[in-house]
């Protein structure tokens, strides 16, 4: 790609060859403006250079003012990096029915991401105190007993006050859970108590009866197909299950009897599957105190020894919330969490069906 | 010969960019084009903190600037190879180092889009623009070739470029949802 200039012209130095024909004189074409191209270029390139100038010195300044900042800024003042060192109160949220969840997915609110937090946060050196902002009208059983164990291991462990919050509603398993914490704070209007077992499950035998559909069960014993929504319930099956109930119901009272500092006996009483507003709870001395989550934060404080009006330290990760928020809008565009409610499928609840 | 000589040149009998022998100047005042061009809008992305300081940064603004118009370069030099249309590549990849002087503009427009006379982004657009009349004008200066041809070959490789980035952001998105369900 050897390319010659085309405006260098004839060099004054070289000589024509001999022989040659003289070469036709070049005629200079007569430019319409003969330097006023070159000048504007000249005077645009001053301006450039003016306004690059200008720019880098506005841009050094700017960096300047930036950089000298966080000297001039009193750190404890901040909140986030400057601060993360500083002692906290943690506040968990415990929202909606609780069960398992269906996958090891960090951001779902299953029983053992929310058992897991608990440990975590109790592990954390600067958290003094844990809140759990409870909202849930309760959920399956082991759910339940999952997080509570977590509470009792965490406070055996660190000796670090629990405080649970109720919001609009913590009946049933959300009261399993609050049993375990130290203190027990609810609006005036929560709906709490609930306290009893559950076993539900739908018969569809007639439907199918109906549609043609027949359900052909083949079992290794007479209860193995127990609590199945395609026939009716035998009287022994509903026996056996009743004593499962009693049960798990014994297991409530006793970790209400224990948390609340109760004798069982009283505690039955009170423990009739009735549910109590926040008010009536204190009076049966289900609740300690009535407040909203800002006298939960103050109480925390002030039992992990940092008074009134401590630092919080918020149990969310962005990237997880921002998974979270895609996996329940994208899931199904909401149809999984319908189907899972009006599903047939029997389980053994601490649960109060209202909302 | 001088830059400003070349330059001038170049504005003046833009007919000497096809001609059958190199315009003297013009891989100096093509490369000085990037440079100064990538140098505008270096410091337009400086003053809106969108690039980080430094000659390291700069550099590869620099770079990029000059990959991305070698491949329009050749993308263009190609299309008019295919359409039966000739040209010299190298001359067409320096004409466009030459359009990028109007990049140089940036840097007074950021201050009036600082003084919130119009919106940055707008004038960048308006700055792009003027750089896409400059190429096609300069297309047609290297290939004998209508308006319209030449508008086609220098949108084209933009073009391209956005259908592969409308492409990724779309099969990112269909990941993401994958991820998640």
């Amino acid at each position: 790609m050897e390319e010659q200039n085309n405006f260098g012209g004839v060099n004054p130095g070289e000589q024509p060859e001999p022989g040659a024909q003289p070469a036709p004189s070049v005629q200079p074409a007569p430019a319409a403006s003969p330097r006023g191209a070159a000048l504007w270029l000249k005077i645009i390139a001053g301006l450039y250079a003016l306004s690059l100038i200008a720019a880098l010195a506005v841009i050094n300044r700017a960096d300047a003012v930036r950089k000298s900042k966080p000297k001039d800024l009193d750190l404890s003042k901040l909140t986030g990096i400057g601060q993360s060192k500083k002692d906290a109160v943690a506040v968990i949220p415990i929202y909606g029915a609780i069960s398992q969840g269906n996958s090891s997915r960090s951001w779902e609110r299953g029983s053992q991401q929310i058992a897991k937090r608990i440990t975590a946060l109790a592990g954390k050196k600067e958290v003094k105190a844990i809140v759990l902002d409870i909202n849930s009208p309760g959920g399956t059983v082991g759910a339940v007993q999952e997080i509570y164990s977590a509470i009792l291991k965490a406070k055996a462990e660190t000796k670090k006050p629990f405080i649970a919050r109720f919001g609009e509603v913590s009946a049933s398993g959300g009261y399993y859970v609050a049993a375990a914490c130290d203190q027990i704070i609810a609006q005036p209007g929560t709906i709490t108590g609930s306290i009893g077992v559950i076993f539900s499950v739908g018969n569809f035998e007639g439907l199918m009866k109906k549609v043609g559909f027949r359900s052909e069960v083949i079992k290794s014993g007479k209860f193995k197909d127990i609590g199945s929504a395609s026939r009716e319930m035998t009287p022994e099956e509903r026996k056996l299950l009743q004593a499962m109930i009693d049960d798990s119901y014994d297991q409530f009272v006793t970790a209400v009897s224990a948390g609340r500092k109760m004798p069982a006996d009283q505690v039955k009483l009170l423990a009739d599957g009735r549910i109590y507003t926040g008010r009536q709870g204190l009076e049966v001395k289900l609740v300690d105190s009535l407040g909203d989550l800002q006298d939960a934060i103050d109480k925390a404080g002030e039992l992990g020894g940092l008074g009134k009006n401590p630092r919080v330290l918020t149990d969310s990760d962005p990237f997880e919330n921002f998974l979270s928020l895609m996996d329940s809008k994208l899931s199904l565009f909401g149809a999984k969490s319908v189907f899972d409610s009006v599903s047939p499928a029997a389980s053994l609840e601490y649960h109060w069906y209202g909302k | 010969m001088n830059t400003f000589v070349a330059l001038e040149t170049i504005i003046n009998k833009p007919e000497l960019l096809a001609g059958a022998e190199r315009p003297e100047g013009l891989g100096r005042t093509g490369l000085l084009g990037y440079f100064s061009g990538t140098l505008g809008l270096f410091v337009f992305l400086r003053i809106f903190s969108a690039v980080p300081p430094g000659v390291m940064s700069f550099s590869m603004v620099l770079l990029l600037v000059l990959a991305a118009n070698f491949f329009f370069a050749s993308a263009i030099h190609l299309f008019m190879d295919l359409t039966g249309v000739k040209g010299s590549a190298s001359r067409l990849f320096l004409a466009f180092g030459c359009s990028d002087y109007f990049l140089a503009l940036l840097v007074p427009l950021a201050f009036f889009a600082k003084l919130h006379i119009l919106n940055g982004f707008l004038w960048f657009c308006l700055c792009l623009l003027l750089i896409i009349y400059a190429r096609v004008r300069l297309v047609r200066r290297l290939y004998p070739v209508s308006v319209n041809k030449a508008l086609l070959s220098v949108w084209l490789p933009y073009a391209g470029f956005s259908v592969v980035f409308f492409a990724v952001c779309v099969y990112s998105l269909a990941w993401l949802i994958w991820l998640v369900i």
